[in-house]
């Protein structure tokens, strides 16, 4: 819904992603916020940004995959860390990279396909279960294979991040590496819901029987889903790579899996805004209770912080569980319903 | 006009079909034949047979023996998609359409064949792709004009009314663009004002856009008076064939529909 006398001529107008010049300007202010904010922050702050952002790429490749095609993914973690160990094999060759970010993304995505055959017969809680496969296969493969192949259990080092010659290692410049990234990946996940594939997958998840009728190969859209979805997941990876400069199967757990899908389901499954506001909320929830818990750590007994510590995954588990009570459309839907509210401002909203 | 003439000027034709579901045989030997730009009914009482029939024409069932012939090819075991590809419209029972997006964007989905961009296009949104979206956004708002949906354009369709949404169905079919337009039992559910407008709309297909439709519908008047060809149905055999008034007359339909003395 649009304030009153805002006009379109033409359509691709009318399909922007931000049709107001009050948008452009919010948006532009939160932009140049990310670009200084690294000037009056640490290195923590500047770490947890980084990782944010890492978070929420691979978050918006969720809501390609489950979001928007309806096909259940709970590997999204496993896929950030093909992501990783392609990212740190092929740099580890000496690899520019603008060639290691895109191959990782897309070797990914050729992974997944693996994984999303099932998808084509079968559908909800097996597809979870097939998809929980691809986890659990994850670390049991790195270990089988040769060590010096893929570091097995050790894991593998990775040169920090170069680009034309010019090392990206610190943390200020690593945190614009992946705010770029970042702000493209919004890019792209705004311009699917306005596309022809975003379309279809929305049909397949929509309505399967009538997508297939209405010329929209199903099967094939539920494997794109995954490819598309894990692209994001790829190159989340890649960033996860140059940003702990080591890869180990530790850090690609279905914990983290599930945690994706938890901020999905908390900020809303149908919406790129979905994935922004559940990355922010649960991260500053998460980081919020680890600051309590080491100050009450310091201030008084070990054992009292060490129990605000345990609280985090209750708190978080919580979290996802009211949403899915209260509110199962997200904060998403909380935002929308607010927007519309202040447009439509001092009319009763509908 | 010899019998071959008459053969190849027909749209669709369905030739002996013969569907069995284990003992109960569903289609004995049915023969359909749409001509062009003819508004075609297939009805019948409950189980005869319509909806298999219907089926075995858009590519859900498989008859045993027979075959579906299309715009002079066989379509016999061509897979449902496939025969939107080749202009095989279909509009469903029940409610069928995309219920998160907006009435416009279900209309989009049905020219997806039409459409040519791809994932990478779709991730970047660059010239090529706004051009493509700006041609079909314009053909999409033809169909919009035509169904009288203006005012929805935007809205989403799962907050749209039973009969609204029939018509969002009716206008994303037409967005196949298609040779043939399938409609199966499209006034069930509908007020008489509904049925109204949809008759209209379905007579406008026809004569403006010369598409052949053909229609499973249980409602008589509405049969009655807008069809040029009633195909009657009972016990998977077809008993008549004809125009709805020498359908009427017939003893057969009649004793299908009213019993035997």
């Amino acid at each position: 819904m649009l304030p009153t006398g805002i006009q379109f001529s033409t359509y691709t107008g009318e399909a922007g992603i931000l049709k107001t010049n009050r948008a452009r300007i919010g948006v532009l202010l939160i932009v140049i916020l990310l670009l200084v904010a690294p000037l009056m922050s640490g290195p923590y702050l500047l770490g947890i940004g980084t990782q944010m952002f890492i978070t929420l790429i691979a978050v918006y490749g969720l809501h390609v995959t489950v979001g928007m095609a309806g096909q259940i993914n709970i590997a999204q973690s496993a896929f950030v860390g093909v992501g990783a160990f392609a990212a740190a094999k092929l740099s580890s060759y000496g690899l520019p990279f603008w060639v290691v970010l895109p191959l990782a993304a897309v070797i990914t995505g050729l992974v997944s396909v693996l994984f999303a055959l099932p998808a084509a017969r079968v559908k909800g809680f097996y597809l979870a279960l097939t998809t929980l496969a691809a986890q659990v296969l994850f670390p049991i493969v790195i270990l089988g294979l040769p060590q010096d192949w893929l570091g097995g259990l050790v894991g593998l080092p990775v040169e920090p991040l170069k680009i034309a010659g010019y090392s990206m290692g610190s943390p200020k410049h690593f945190y614009y590496f992946t705010l770029a990234l970042v702000l493209l990946a919004t890019y792209a996940a705004y311009n699917l819901h306005r596309s022809r594939l975003g379309r279809a997958l929305k049909a397949v998840r929509d309505n399967d029987v009538a997508a297939e009728v209405m010329g929209v190969p199903v099967l094939r859209y539920k494997i794109t889903a995954f490819f598309t979805g894990s692209l994001f997941a790829g190159v989340a990876g890649a960033c996860t790579a140059w940003f702990l400069q080591f890869v180990t199967i530790e850090s690609f757990t279905l914990f983290a899996s599930v945690w994706y899908l938890g901020m999905l389901i908390v900020g809303g499954l149908h919406s790129p805004v979905g994935a922004i506001l559940g990355v922010l909320f649960i991260t500053f929830l998460q980081e919020g209770l680890h600051e309590v818990a080491t100050l009450v750590m310091r201030s008084q007994s070990h054992a009292v912080g060490g129990a605000v510590f345990a609280t985090t995954n209750i708190v978080l588990g919580a979290c996802i569980l009211l949403a899915l009570i209260f509110e199962p459309r997200g904060l998403a839907h909380r935002w929308s319903v607010l927007r519309t509210a202040y447009q439509l401002w001092p009319f009763p909203r509908q | 006009m010899s019998a071959i003439a008459v053969d190849s000027d027909l749209v669709l034709e369905a030739r002996d079909l013969h569907l069995r579901f284990g003992n109960v045989e569903a289609l004995k030997q049915v023969s359909i034949r749409v001509r062009p730009g003819e508004i075609h009914a297939i009805i019948g009482p409950n189980g005869a047979g319509k909806s298999s029939l219907l089926n075995c024409l858009s590519g859900f069932y498989r008859p045993q023996t027979g075959s579906v012939r299309f715009m002079g090819g066989d379509i016999t075991r061509l897979a449902p998609n496939r025969r939107a590809a080749v202009g095989m419209g279909r509009t469903f029972q029940g409610i069928q359409t995309y219920p998160s997006m907006t009435a416009r964007e279900n209309i989009l989905t049905g020219f997806h064949n039409c459409m040519r961009t791809g994932m990478l296009d779709a991730l970047l949104y660059w010239g090529r792709v706004r051009r493509e979206e700006e041609a079909f956004a314009a053909k999409a708002e033809e169909i919009i004009e035509f169904l009288e949906l203006e005012e929805l354009r935007h809205t989403v369709v799962g907050d749209l009314s039973y009969g609204l949404r029939k018509r969002v169905d009716l206008g994303r079919a037409i967005a196949l663009d298609p040779k043939v337009l399938i409609m199966d039992e499209p006034m069930a559910g509908m007020n008489p004002e509904e049925k109204g407008d949809l008759a209209r709309y379905i007579l406008d297909i026809r004569d403006a856009r010369g598409i052949p439709v053909v229609l499973v519908e249980h409602d008589m008047e509405v049969v009655m008076d807008i069809s040029d060809t009633v195909t009657v149905i009972d016990f998977g055999r077809v008993i008549a064939v004809g125009t709805p008034a020498e359908v009427r007359r017939d003893p057969a339909v009649i004793a299908a529909y009213l019993g035997k003395e």
